[in-house]
């Protein structure tokens, strides 16, 4: 594992301790793909493949972050949302939106439902991790002193 | 005929009015017949109760011609027009006829038989309109959803592509050699492309059924060339053209959309460049319209291929592709121009291209100036005077973090609408927001009330404020307010003038404050 690639998008400081990132979409192959996106940038990731499972994975692993797709089996994303918001255990995590869908007709939805940040598919992976980064600076993930 | 249709019958020569209203009662005698002498009066009655036709007369004491049938037709666009007209005057009644009327009778020649049969048709055929209408609408709808969901499903493989080819360029699978590099860079930008495709066609989909909305401010049209010509400098130097900008000196503000304008910008240039050879040149250039100098006129020059004089009529048209053009690079959808046309419209300003043969092409657009005077004209004046007094609301908004562009764009327009919510209509003004070279925004109020009283516009903004907890985290506020001086202005000057000089003196106002510039129209 020491012979593992950098990211030349990296944003972090490597020093820092890893941050765990839950990863929602119902697609395997994207799942994958972030996984390794994430990975090269030292974030540990878990998934989940609908709105059911993101949040009984987000009480189980207490990710620092979570990234959402919105078109979801068993409670779409904004299911989701709803329910991290409501929950107090929950809603202090912050969630970067990752969809297909249309900004003009989802962006500001999902922003008031509590989102930190709406990004369409295809993302720039620079930006997308600039923006994963900052949220994480922001409310202090688990790894930092709170 | 439907024993209860009620007919409006606009006709201002009582003699007239009653051979008429004789022949319709001959026709259908429980016919409900209201008249009306004067355009006003049956505008009133066409709202107070809808009648199944109108019979218009063109040539009423308070309107003329064509004109009048164009105010019934705003008022009404759903109820059958007949036209009656004179002998003398059938020319008019055929133009009005053009514009949607639906028939029109001489009134010497009437007979209760050719008036009974024209309401008929005109019914019929305003119903067939009307659904015909309804169906075109469904259509459109339908198909914007199926669009929609299209490009949804296009984006997911497109996503997926995008994802394992950015992983294999990154290296994070591995090494990747030069060839290889090449070949990945090649499949990226197709991606691309594609991905280009799938958000045009929804972009025209919405265009063509009115479902664009601007949000317009103040824009600093240099500035907006200028990242324009910074984002495709790379594509142009590697094709070898060369890509320049030329912008007149003392070019005012335009009143549009940022995004929307860069967007029109950004497809001509990047047009401009894929039908120019290497060592051509493209240049954007803007200046303004000398026969109307309430607009700015934007132009990008190439020296391509140029377009062929009947490409010119066609080129902005949905997917239209140019059959001569001699292009090395894969085409698109044909519908940049196209969503062009739509947005520079959507803006009030034309697009137009011209050629000199073979020598290359210029497209150019124009945008409405951004003048402040006209903004602040129906606020500070009333009554054809100007008001006593009036004050600046200063509304700072800082984000309390670095935010990402979207959500902070989208916390600006909560902020404006907050500011919206607590101006009076008419009395009040939100000034178009100004573009900063930072994330922070200033807003500006025009509230026309005084300086003592200005501390109720400034609770009433924070009171808004207080409803909307999720801005408040988002950034800092500022609130602050100044009197704009207007009772020492000459009272021989007109109204135009101290207007003006009143935009003069909001502009200094503001320009003090955060050195932001509004440009009034005579800079």
């Amino acid at each position: 594992m020491q012979s593992k690639q950098m990211d030349p998008n990296q944003e972090r400081n490597p020093t820092m301790p890893t941050q765990k990132i839950l990863i929602v979409d119902d697609d395997p192959d994207l799942r994958q793909a972030l996984r390794l996106r994430l990975r090269a940038n030292q974030y540990d990731t878990v998934s989940a493949v609908d709105g059911y499972s993101a949040i009984s994975q987000a009480y189980k692993e207490r990710p620092d972050l979570i990234i959402l797709d919105l078109g979801l089996p068993a409670g779409d994303g904004f299911v989701v949302l709803d329910r991290l918001r409501r929950d107090d255990k929950l809603s202090a995590i912050p969630v970067v939106v990752l969809t297909a869908r249309d900004p003009q007709n989802n962006e500001q939805r999902v922003l008031e439902s509590g989102a930190t940040a709406f990004f369409q598919k295809p993302a720039d992976n620079h930006e997308l991790l600039e923006v994963i980064r900052h949220s994480l600076s922001q409310c202090g993930g688990k790894g930092l002193p709170s | 005929m439907n024993p209860a249709t009620h007919v409006l019958l606009i006709e201002d020569n009582p003699g007239d009015a009653d051979l008429v209203r004789l022949r319709l009662v001959e026709s259908n005698p429980t016919i409900d017949v209201s008249c009306a002498n004067r355009l006003a009066e049956g505008i009133v009655s066409l709202k107070e109760k809808t009648p199944a036709l109108v019979l218009l007369d063109l040539n009423l004491p308070d309107s003329h011609g064509a004109e009048t049938f164009r105010k019934v037709l705003e008022k009404a666009p759903d109820v059958p027009v007949v036209i009656l007209s004179g002998q003398d005057d059938e020319a008019l009644a055929i133009k009005a006829l053009h514009q949607g009327a639906q028939d029109y009778l001489v009134k010497g020649g009437l007979t209760s038989g050719a008036l009974d049969r024209a309401m008929r048709y005109a019914i019929e055929r305003q119903a067939l309109l009307r659904s015909l209408e309804i169906s075109r609408k469904q259509q459109l709808e339908f198909k914007n959803q199926f669009l929609s969901h299209v490009s949804h499903e296009l984006r997911t493989p497109l996503t997926c592509i995008h994802q394992y080819v950015t992983i294999l360029l990154d290296g994070l699978a591995g090494d990747v050699t030069p060839e290889q590099r090449d070949h990945l860079s090649t499949v990226l930008r197709s991606v691309n492309q594609l991905g280009a495709m799938v958000r045009d066609l929804l972009e025209a989909a919405r265009a063509e059924s009115g479902k664009i909305t601007l949000e317009l401010g103040c824009v600093s049209i240099e500035e907006l060339i200028r990242s324009a010509i910074a984002m495709l400098q790379p594509l142009a130097s590697q094709k070898g053209v060369g890509l320049e900008a030329g912008v007149e000196g003392g070019i005012s503000f335009v009143h549009g959309d940022p995004d929307r304008i860069l967007e029109v910008v950004i497809n001509l240039i990047d047009n401009a460049i894929k039908f120019t050879p290497a060592d051509g040149a493209v240049t954007v250039r803007a200046s303004r319209v000398t026969t109307d100098p309430d607009f700015v006129c934007v132009s990008v020059s190439d020296t391509g291929c140029g377009i062929t004089v009947e490409a010119r009529s066609l080129i902005f048209e949905r997917l239209y592709q140019d059959p001569n053009s001699v292009d090395d690079s894969r085409k698109g959808l044909g519908l940049g121009l196209f969503i062009a046309k739509e947005l520079v419209s959507l803006h009030g300003g034309r697009i137009w291209a011209a050629s000199d043969g073979a020598s290359g092409s210029t497209f150019s657009f124009t945008l409405p100036l951004y003048s402040l005077p006209k903004l602040l004209l129906p606020v500070i004046t009333y009554e054809g005077r100007l008001r006593e007094a009036f004050v600046l609301v200063r509304f700072d908004l800082r984000p309390k973090s670095r935010p990402a562009r979207g959500n902070w764009k989208e916390v600006c327009k909560h902020a404006r609408e907050l500011l919206e919510r607590c101006v009076y209509l008419d009395k009040d003004l939100v000034l178009p927001p100004m573009r900063t070279a930072g994330p922070e925004q200033t807003f500006f109020v025009v509230a026309s009330t005084d300086l003592e009283r200005s501390p109720i516009m400034i609770s009433r903004i924070r009171g808004q404020m207080d409803k909307l907890p999720d801005l408040k985290a988002c950034g800092s506020f500022e609130l602050s307010s100044v009197a704009v001086p207007s009772s020492d202005l000459p009272a021989e000057i007109s109204l135009q003038e101290k207007v003006e000089e009143v935009a003069r003196r909001v502009t200094e106002i503001a320009r003090a404050g955060v050195g932001i510039p509004i440009n009034t129209q005579e800079e």
